[in-house]
């Protein structure tokens, strides 16, 4: 027999198209550490639904029982009614309806009631950790690679999803219908039963035997598509060198070595997992020989075995082989559900950002002083990223950092914004200490321009609107026009309305950090934050963004990460970092003359990147 | 799928052969229900044991017969899928390696990795599933039916009678799933791209306090979510329940007609055994169908995008003349070059007319998107042009083999490509029999030198995919040795000075120079321009104007806005 699958349609869950979708499915065998603590916690997902699943459950036992009873009625049928040609056939074929009607019936209950709780559940965990998220505390991005993320909401998450929909109810119904064929195999005829237990001894053998060797083959076949895949990402990405400079012939040798050596792993992979499902039709086939042969040299010995039973057998014996083939392969889809589940449980454990203090101020208003006193700051004990940081802003002042890489100009920010709390020292916004006052209240003065400008997918009005989600239509031109962003947007087709692609596409870098101006024009900040981009726009959007730049740092308390010279020469005060500590600090003309990092880098002699 | 599975035509013996196996064992299985017909009917209707034991020792080697048969069918499947992937891949990987750049644009990077590996893995086990499951499921309920006709063709008539109608219920239900699966996928794709939304602006969204926002969006795509996937689920669901319906249905008809016949004289037991078995043998294989027709619409859509590349004719004809690398002077000129990207109306070059003689240095400024790259790459002939030519010593270059031309030029693009290997390899890139010495004396040109024999193994230093561990201005110098390894009579050099430091630039302008090659460089500072010869100055794919640096401050409204812009800071625009 083949082996016949229990779900005709089984739900293969569409994977994430982001994110390589491939081979992260194939990573994620690894088996959960803690199983009996993570199952405890998809139950508490799944006790929303305990009614539910209560009635699924009875579903699955009615309908494995009348899947047994089904071919048990045929058999007895035949030796009751057509065998020994008893009276009341009718009667009992009508009930043999009945039966087979009710198993359909309960089945599909069981399913869509199935689905309903796995959904809920899945929905459930996916909306908790979307929540989680954005409680957890910034660096925690920082630490993490996006796709490793994304590869756990999107991928596990739907792992968890599809396992729920097929795995559970294979599970329960095959171990019922295990213990249900033995039962009734049993009651008819002990001997053919052990016959029939003759099969798992040779099942058990000949499943390792293959698969201990498939293991590893599959194992190879996987490095060698991986080392594939690296080669052929590394030279698409680099097509225009290797067509500049005529390498064609040598990557396609190189490709041609690769392909060689998956063509012979593949092939014996390939080769001995098809042992699999031939050797479970062998050993049906051999059963079912065993079986129909004894049973008939039973039945003409007349040891309580007719040709009834022996139909029984027949399908029984198959329909025994199935539970256990599909337990193994489920068991090992719950497993990779429970790993996924485990690692999305992982990121709903970090900690989050510490809570307001109970009696964290709301500002109504700010004027922007700012003030740092002695402030150090490390991520790891003893491995500090700023030390002893003082300065202060007035407010309308613009402070800019100035320093090479690594230096803390990014954690002075992630500091102002409470990203992150100073380990020693303390922060003072408008004469307030900043661990007094409300983050969201704190932030709801501040607005960012970053290097990187984050745009969403979606319409350039949209994504102008996110400074102030009530804006009207008009605000939100008036503020592209002072971002010096209205003119391009214009002419792009659908103006306001054109559509970003993911990750904000389809306009130019300089294009959209006139956006973000817009952005923070329209969130009318306090404070502004500046990262400026460190690669090279081309010089007249360059001339726009400064234009714009100083249209909107104008009154407010401006701290700008500054890359470009002019921008840091107008600043009231420059604060040069280096190591974590502030070296030299003051207005231009003052730092030009200190011959220290500063007149360095003005004259060239060393470089910001 | 044709142009993609005449590949299989190499392996056509082994596949026959394969498909030869499965029907021996198909056949085997088809006869069982029958010798146990005969077994019930001559054996024990007649208490017989000699019968028994024939038919039984018959069934016992035919088993045996099968599984052999079904090993060694095993693998000639997985010599011809195997193969048959590696032949593809082989074949799509050369075509993408003849392809021009305007065939890459019409397929992304991304989507052409897919078809390489993914598509072609997944028409590989289709092949193997086809010579081993996907024949097989049809073929046995076909052969059930007949067995069953065999046996008995009126009963038959009650068990065969309901297979159109379940086929065609499969048949509506795949297709009304299709389209829900696919709603769902779409819904997915949403979802996951708020969340990366979110992952990546999370401190944008901190800051302006969005999160509540943010939620209601994901809430309601996942709730959308929800909803197409219960929907979808429980279409396909219900094809379950009501295929046991119907063919249990056809069970008790089996079984009362039987009856009626046996009574009549005209049916056995066996014969009555042997068809309800036949039922139920042919119910498990049904639910097999489902799967094969998902499988086979993947590997439909899978060989329809391969086939998509392997059709795509490169669209560069190759020139006669090859020109030795030593008689080309390495004059440029552009004669009305106008360029457009293929299925774009807007010309992204207009009318695009200079000349650079052997030796000299041409500087191309202009704003993003004026069409700076486009130009240099139209010399490397990466694209032809729509109107115009570009001529190399006054030969129209599309008259010159790709190759030759290309061996005389060296191109640095904006974006930094390295390969995985050492920096001696990714230098030797630009020259492939370079010596030792070679490769030094470009790393020094390129004043890259005194850096790599800082780092631990010297040239032998392995650098990643990409190089990671590298400055941005130390991989912009390997890119530049790259190209000066292979002593270019033409340099192209697009924007790749800008993260070096005022020292070190000058000095690679200087060494460059001294190299004497016709060399373009793109740049937005006006520091890089001052050792060139002349200024192309650019504006929406237009030579707006050029001249000297002396010539443009007098005649050029916007080249003097970029001067502005810069100066006063010692020639350092970006500190």
């Amino acid at each position: 027999m083949l082996e016949p699958l229990k779900e005709p349609f089984r739900y293969e869950p569409p994977k994430a198209l982001a994110q390589g979708a491939g081979d992260a499915g194939k990573k994620k065998q690894a088996k959960a550490k803690d199983a009996s603590g993570t199952l405890k916690r998809i139950w508490r997902y799944v006790a929303y639904h305990r009614t539910k699943l209560a009635a699924v459950f009875a579903m699955i036992v009615f309908s494995t029982v009348l899947s047994l009873l089904g071919p048990y009625l045929a058999g007895t049928a035949i030796d009751r009614f057509i065998e020994e040609r008893n009276t009341g056939f009718v009667p009992f074929l009508l009930g043999m309806a009945v039966v087979y009607g009710l198993h359909a019936w309960t089945m599909w209950l069981q399913n869509i009631w199935m689905i309903g709780v796995a959904q809920e559940t899945v929905r459930g965990m996916r909306r908790d950790l979307f929540a989680h998220l954005h409680k957890l505390p910034i660096p925690f991005f920082a630490r993490r690679q996006h796709g490793e993320l994304m590869s756990r909401v999107t991928n596990d998450i739907e792992n968890v999803s599809s396992s729920l929909n097929s795995s559970f109810i294979q599970l329960v119904s095959s171990v019922l219908l295990l213990v249900g064929i033995v039962g009734v195999m049993l009651s008819l005829s002990p001997l053919l039963t052990l016959l029939t237990f003759l099969v798992i001894p040779l099942m058990v053998f000949g499943m390792k035997w293959i698969t201990s060797r498939t293991s590893r083959l599959f194992r190879e076949q996987q490095r060698n598509i991986g080392d594939l895949n690296g080669f052929v990402e590394e030279t698409l990405s680099g097509q225009r060198i290797i067509k500049a400079f005529s390498r064609e012939e040598v990557v396609t040798r190189a490709f041609h070595e690769r392909n060689k050596r998956i063509h012979e792993s593949g092939f014996w992979a390939q080769a001995i997992s098809g042992f699999i499902p031939k050797l479970m039709n062998g050993l049906n086939n051999f059963s079912f020989a065993l079986i129909v042969g004894v049973g008939a040299l039973l039945v003409i010995g007349g040891h309580g075995v007719t040709v009834g039973t022996i139909m029984i057998f027949a399908e029984f014996s198959r329909q025994f082989t199935r539970p256990l083939n599909d337990l193994a392969n489920q068991w090992n889809t719950l497993l990779s559900a429970m790993a996924g589940a485990e690692r999305v449980f992982q990121i709903m454990d970090e900690p989050v950002e510490a809570a307001d203090e109970s009696e964290a101020a709301v500002l109504e208003r700010m004027e922007g002083r700012v003030e740092f006193r002695g402030v150090s700051f490390a991520y790891q004990e003893g491995h500090p990223i700023l030390r002893h940081i003082s300065f202060e802003a007035e407010p309308g002042e613009t402070v800019a950092f100035v320093g090479p890489t690594g230096a803390g100009k990014s954690t002075i920010i992630g500091l102002l914004c409470r990203f992150y709390e100073p380990s020693a020292g303390s922060i003072r916004i408008d004469g307030l200490p900043a661990s007094g006052i409300r983050r969201d209240s704190l932030r709801a003065h501040m607005a960012f321009v970053l290097q990187d400008p984050f745009l969403f997918e979606g319409t350039i009005r949209d994504n102008i609107r996110y400074g102030k989600l009530d804006a009207a239509d008009e605000e939100v031109e008036e503020a592209a026009k002072l971002a010096n962003a209205h003119s391009f947007i214009m002419r792009l087709p659908g103006g306001y309305g054109a559509k970003l692609k993911p990750d904000g596409g389809g306009i130019s870098q300089g294009q959209k950090q006139l956006i973000a101006i817009a952005r923070a024009i329209l969130a009318d900040p306090a404070i502004l934050v500046l990262d400026e981009a460190t690669s090279s726009i081309d010089t007249v959007t360059e001339i726009k963004i400064q234009e714009a730049l100083q249209r909107l740092m104008k009154g407010r308390t401006s701290f700008v990460i500054a890359h470009r010279l002019n921008t840091i020469q107008t600043a009231d005060r420059i604060i040069v970092l280096q190591d974590g500590k502030v070296t030299e600090s003051g207005a231009h003309d003052e730092l030009l003359v200190r011959d220290g990092f500063y007149s360095k880098l003005v004259n060239g002699q060393v470089v910001l990147t | 799928m044709r142009t993609v599975f005449s590949y299989l035509k190499r392996y056509r013996a082994a596949a026959i052969l394969a498909l030869a196996l499965m029907l021996t064992e198909l056949l085997v299985e088809l006869f069982q229900p029958y010798i146990m017909a005969k077994m019930i009917d001559e054996g024990i209707q007649t208490r017989d044991t000699e019968v028994v034991f024939l038919w039984g020792g018959i069934l016992l080697l035919c088993s045996a017969a099968a599984f052999a048969v079904g090993i060694l069918s095993s693998f000639y499947a997985a010599h011809v899928s195997q193969s048959f992937g590696f032949d593809l891949r082989e074949k799509l990987y050369g075509k993408i390696q003849s392809f021009s750049f305007a065939n890459f644009n019409s397929f992304p990077e991304s989507s052409l990795i897919t078809r390489l590996t993914n598509d072609i893995v997944q028409l590989q086990n289709t092949v193997f599933m086809g010579l081993r499951i996907m024949l097989r499921a049809p073929l046995f309920i076909v052969g059930s039916v007949i067995m069953a006709f065999v046996v008995n063709w009126q009963l038959a008539l009650w068990f065969a009678g309901s297979i159109p109608f379940l086929a065609l219920f499969l048949y509506l239900v795949m297709k009304r799933g299709e389209k829900l699966f696919r709603s769902v996928q779409q819904k997915l794709d949403r979802v996951n791209a708020i969340m990366q939304q979110n992952l990546i602006g999370m401190r944008l969204i901190r800051v302006f306090v969005r999160m509540k926002h943010e939620r209601g969006r994901f809430d309601k795509s996942s709730g959308e979510l929800m909803d197409r996937t219960v929907a979808a689920l429980r279409l396909t669901e219900m094809t379950t329940p009501v295929i046991l319906l119907v063919m249990n249905a056809g069970i008790i008809a089996v079984l009362w007609f039987g009856k009626v016949q046996l009574e009549a004289g005209s049916a056995s037991v066996g014969e009555i055994v042997a068809i309800v078995n036949y039922a139920t043998r042919t119910l498990g294989v049904f639910s097999l169908i489902s799967m094969i027709v998902v499988n086979f619409s993947k590997a439909k859509a899978s060989s329809e995008r391969i086939e998509e590349v392997l059709v795509t004719d490169a669209s560069l004809k190759d020139g006669e003349a090859a020109p030795a690398r030593s008689s080309i002077a390495g004059e440029i000129s552009f004669d009305h070059v106008t360029f457009r990207y293929p299925d774009t109306e807007e010309p992204i070059l207009s009318d695009i007319s200079f000349r650079a003689l052997p030796g000299e240095t041409l500087a191309i400024m202009g704003a993003t998107g004026s069409g700076k790259s486009t130009l240099l790459q139209l010399i490397p002939r990466f694209y032809d042009t729509a109107e115009g030519s570009v001529s190399i010593d006054g030969q129209d270059h599309e008259g010159l083999k790709m190759e030759s031309l290309r061996r005389a030029i060296g191109y640095v693009p904006q974006d930094i490509v390295l390969f995985s290997g050492t920096v001696a390899d990714n230098i030797r890139v630009g020259k492939e029999e370079a010596t030792m010495e070679e490769i030094i004396e470009a790393a020094k040109l390129a004043q890259i030198h005194e850096t790599i024999m800082r780092f631990p193994n010297q040239y032998d230093t392995v650098i990643g995919q990409m190089g990671v561990n590298l400055s941005g201005g130390q991989k912009q110098r390997l890119t530049i040795a790259r190209a000066l390894v292979r002593k270019p009579a033409i340099l192209l050099l697009d924007d790749c000075t800008s993260a070096l430091d005022v020292r070190t630039e000058a000095a690679l302008l200087d060494a460059l120079k001294a190299m004497n090659c016709t060399t373009l460089l793109v740049t937005q500072k006006v520091s890089s321009t001052a050792n060139s010869d002349r200024i192309l100055l650019l504006d929406d794919g237009r030579l707006l104007a050029s001249g000297s640096h002396t010539e443009l401050k007098q005649q050029s409204p916007l080249y003097r806005k970029i001067c502005q812009s810069q100066s006063g800071k010692a020639g350092a625009a970006h500190a």
